[in-house]
């Protein structure tokens, strides 16, 4: 069994606040993956968001998801799990394209960022190739 | 330096945001050992004046496998009294033809970064 499957039953299993479709409608952190050497958005991808905890130095999982038809992954977290942390967003990217019979140079892409100030709004899109990726912070 | 101008691993930091190469940004590469899923660290540097960093591997070390940049990015901006988004960048990559060479550059601003295959 997969890694991405077990954290799929794994999310099902705990309560539904871990699902990322019952997190609420306006998380305060959202993504956007787009495929740019197609020009369409990178639909279908496995995602995952990880909190670091400051004194073990851990990684806990809070979301898993995988982005719909127009790349984007809603309710990733609620207002009220968003606290200031480190966050890691994890993509799922070589299976992504693998599912399309494509090879990638990159396995996975995680982007870890820092938030100090949780009552903003926080957009980490991935604009993506088989060769190349990039991101940036957005609002 | 006659290792580092073979040398099939290459990487180039730019910070985007001043125009200028990212020098004495630390950076170490890692080779995922796959049996124990740990990532063995093979080099500690720094990048240079022009935000390069000769010698990250030789040829006979770079075998075919999972491999990791991590650039201590959060510390570089830091030390020009600067915030940033990311407290670190780390590109995982796969080499699958050690026979080629691979260039993974970082084009970094505080609030983005980019990268690319390069050769």
């Amino acid at each position: 069994m997969s890694a991405h499957r077990l954290q799929q039953l794994k999310a099902h299993i705990l309560s539904g606040s871990k699902s990322a479709e019952m997190a609420g409608p306006s998380s305060p952190l959202t993504t956007h993956v787009l495929n740019t050497a197609m020009g369409v958005p990178g639909s279908n991808m496995a995602i995952s968001l990880y909190r670091l905890d400051p004194s073990t130095a851990v990684w806990s999982l809070i979301t898993t998801g995988t982005t719909n038809e127009d790349g984007r992954c809603p309710g990733l977290i609620s207002r009220e799990m968003f606290t200031s942390a480190v966050y890691k967003m994890h993509f799922e990217t070589a299976q992504y394209w693998q599912s399309m019979g494509e090879t990638s140079f990159y396995p996975y892409v995680e982007i870890v960022f820092t938030i100090d100030d949780p009552s903003q709004k926080f957009h980490v899109p991935l604009l993506l190739s088989r060769f190349s990726y990039s991101t940036y912070r957005g609002s | 330096m006659a290792a580092a101008a073979s040398c099939p691993l290459t990487t180039h930091v730019l910070n985007s945001a001043d125009g200028v190469p990212a020098s004495r940004l630390a950076l170490t590469l890692h080779r995922l050992d796959s049996d124990l899923l740990l990532w063995n660290l093979l080099t500690v540097g720094t990048t240079n004046e022009d935000g390069r960093c000769p010698g990250l591997v030789s040829r006979d070390a770079f075998s075919p496998g999972m491999y990791k940049l991590r650039f201590e990015t959060g510390s570089y901006w830091q030390s020009r009294g600067q915030t940033s988004f990311y407290p670190y960048v780390e590109v995982v990559f796969t080499i699958t033809d050690p026979e080629q060479r691979f260039h993974v550059p970082l084009l970094l601003s505080r609030f983005s970064y980019s990268t690319y295959r390069g050769s």
